[in-house]
């Protein structure tokens, strides 16, 4: 690796072997680089999803963090009382929600919400898998348009949820995009992020092999496309500046961004979608580009 | 120690300052709201150095205190009704994860439809948890409780969390006299806290991943034994309460009786009727009949061995219920029929007070009365004032 990774990684690696991750698993690499990004002195808090999962049966835990699994809604709030007792006690401890798109976008909204408008000190990272995958994926507030998901087999009839964008009207410290194709861009935000005091959102785009049909040898190809292609902006929201991320930069012109049919046709899910349906989620992606460009 | 008019609420408050408690979650619903508004207002005055984390709903209060907790910090939380209900996830979380919490329920009815007043269903409903759950009939019982659950609720041999319920508004409302012990005294009571584990960086541990079936079942048994064992740690840490902080009640046992050793006839209850039922009982006596009570102060861990001996040689006995396990009769009434079905020829029940209906002393004293002329119904719902023609099959038809 050319870009320095290597040598973090040695300092800290945030999984470790023996996942219960299937082959290609986009939150498996999440989480190798949450270690790269935070090392040590960092606590972990996981809600239900792939992410209970990924970790493996007890007596053992592939993460290499003090992990506490909570329930679905739990996240923010559990996280909350971590932080608020790690003060009470003189430590400096990142406490770190891992919760995946069902656990953002659906159910645990009101407790992320709640943890971001008291300005809790922690850091939560949105794995987006785009449905829930760990029940077999169904669609959740986070899928997008023209997607087919096992409770939308004739495609998702609505947008998704810009919970990023949601995150920025909370008007916390810091709020960023990643994806995991972009290992660099990703492990600089967190180890920006952990510097921060307050609420920090880091929402994370994880392709799946398994929900998103594609070969699982092509989870990073997809998550470049995704930003190549505009589909997934990378940015970052700090001190009420919104600026866009090197990988994006080509995005604000809408000549210079890569087709979306490049990012649809490369996976199983879009398949049911016509022309009209691209044009939609074309003319999302550009109403995204427009609002985006408005806060620069 | 000093002497002060409070309510129920305010003791638990006062409560919770002497336990030392290191972060609060806080979300209002009634009648608990004043518990927290108290320990709001001890913070912002600077009495007290709690972190209070003022979450945005119940789920959240349950899940902060129980984050607090895990990273080593002693934690409250308190609730009611629907709050109770919406933290019913979280509250298995807690016991699953065998850490010590305390957390006061100002019972109250719950909806549909709307009802802001007492019963116990709510608390009741928990039952099967895994939390230790204990019941206070007046506002000193209540802050002499919340002070014990803490050192219960962290004595190795339990390792569960607790909660004290109360009559919502009967106690959490009304004033009288409560003793308040010595900050000294409660520091000499609660040592610091002790948990199984803690999260914290220094020794990472992985918690609540997916346990094996096998490995799973031996923890509920597990929590299912601690549960009993607690009975004699209970006693054990009562005893010491009564001794070093308390001048009024007595600790040493789970459940209290009244008048009961020569007793035919006994009364069960628990809570806030215990007071009535008690001068009800002293005018029966007037009249010769030898009855007494058996007041249930610990739901969980459920004392088979004090309750049998307790109602041992009675010819009857009727339980008195302010809840409802729906289709089966007062949960009290279930439990101490499946305790002495075998050594008492006759147990009745009785459901009443439901949604904050007032049942008074004179009430009492015609359902004792009718109780010893041997009521028919092994259940018998009773509405104190002569119920309307109308018989509601749905909330409609209160039009
Ligand atoms: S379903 Fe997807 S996110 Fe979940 S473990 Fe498998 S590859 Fe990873």
């Amino acid at each position: 690796m050319s870009l320095g990774l290597r040598e973090i990684l040695n300092k800290h690696n945030g999984i470790l072997s023996g996942t219960s991750a299937c082959p290609g698993c986009p939150e498996n690499m999440a989480m190798r680089m949450l270690g790269m990004g935070l090392g040590k002195d960092t606590v972990l808090v996981v809600v239900a999803g792939c992410s209970s999962v990924i970790q493996g049966n007890a007596p053992y835990n592939a993460y290499n963090f003090p992990t506490v699994n909570v329930a679905f809604a739990a996240g923010p709030a559990t996280a909350s009382g971590l932080a608020r007792a790690y003060r009470q006690k003189g430590k400096n401890v990142t406490v770190v929600v891992w919760a995946g798109d069902g656990g953002t976008a659906d159910i645990g909204f009101a407790s992320l919400s709640g943890a971001a408008e008291r300005n809790e000190n922690i850091l939560y990272l949105c794995v987006d898998n785009e449905a829930y995958m760990n029940s077999g994926g169904q669609r959740s507030g986070s899928t997008p348009y023209g997607a087919i998901t096992t409770t939308t087999p004739e495609g998702k009839k609505e947008n998704k949820k810009n919970l990023p964008f949601l995150m920025i009207a909370h008007n916390v410290p810091y709020v960023a995009t990643a994806s995991v194709g972009y290992p660099h861009d990703y492990v600089e935000k967190l180890k920006k992020a952990k510097q921060i005091e307050g609420f920090k959102y880091i929402h994370v785009l994880t392709p799946d092999p398994y929900g998103w049909l594609f070969d699982p040898s092509k989870t990073v190809e997809v998550a470049k496309l995704a930003v190549q292609t505009c589909y997934w902006p990378l940015f970052e929201y700090q001190n009420g500046k919104l600026e866009i991320s090197q990988e994006s930069l080509h995005c604000l012109d809408k000549r210079t961004r890569r087709p979306i049919r490049d990012f649809l046709s490369i996976q199983g899910r879009f398949k049911r979608m016509n022309e009209k349906d691209v044009q939609l989620l074309e003319s999302y992606i550009d109403q995204m580009w427009e609002k985006l460009k408005s806060m620069l | 120690m000093i002497r002060k008019i409070i309510s129920g609420n305010e003791a638990v408050a006062l409560a919770v300052k002497l336990a030392r408690v290191g972060v609060t979650g806080i979300y209002p619903i009634t009648p608990q709201t004043t518990i927290i508004e108290k320990l709001a207002e001890m913070k912002a005055s600077g009495e007290i150095n709690t972190e209070i984390v003022r979450v945005e709903s119940e789920h959240s209060a349950m899940a902060a205190t129980f984050g607090a907790a895990l990273a080593g910090i002693r934690s409250f939380t308190a609730t009611a009704s629907q709050g109770l209900l919406y933290m019913h996830e979280m509250i298995w979380w807690v016991a699953g994860s065998r850490t010590p919490v305390v957390m006061v329920v100002g019972t109250r009815a719950v909806g549909a439809p709307w009802n802001i007043w007492n019963e116990h269903t709510d608390f009741t409903s928990e039952r099967d948890s895994g939390w230790l759950m204990a019941f206070a009939s007046n506002p000193q019982e209540a802050l002499d409780l919340t002070l014990q659950a803490f050192r219960i609720s962290e004595d190795e041999r339990v390792f569960l969390p607790m909660m004290v319920g109360m009559d919502g508004f009967i106690l959490s409302h009304t004033k009288t006299n409560v003793i308040i012990p010595d900050q000294e005294d409660v520091d000499e009571y609660l040592p610091p806290r002790r948990q199984p584990y803690v999260i914290d960086p220094e020794d990472p541990v992985g918690m609540g991943n997916i346990f094996p079936p096998e490995e799973y079942m031996k923890l509920r048994q597990s929590i299912d034994l601690s549960i009993k064992n607690s009975e004699d740690v209970i006693r054990e840490l009562g005893m010491e309460y009564n001794k070093k902080l308390n001048v009024l009640g007595d600790y040493s046992t789970l459940n209290v009786t009244y008048k009961l050793d020569d007793a035919d006839y006994a009364v069960v209850v628990m809570g806030a009727w215990a007071g009535d039922t008690m001068e009800a009982i002293d005018k029966l006596r007037e009249r010769g009949v030898k009855i007494g009570m058996l007041r249930i102060r610990y739901l969980r861990p459920w004392s088979e061995k004090e309750i049998r001996d307790a109602l041992k040689d009675k010819k009857a006995v009727l339980v008195l219920d302010r809840s409802i396990s729906m289709g089966r009769g007062g949960p009290l009434y279930v439990e101490i029929k499946s305790t002495i079905s075998d050594i008492v020829p006759s147990i009745k029940g009785v459901v009443s007070g439901l949604g904050g209906v007032s049942v008074s002393k004179s009430d009492l004293l015609y359902l004792f009365e009718k109780f010893l002329q041997g009521i028919r119904e092994d259940v018998l719902w009773y509405y104190p004032k002569e119920v309307g023609k109308i018989e509601l099959r749905t909330p409609r038809d209160i039009e």
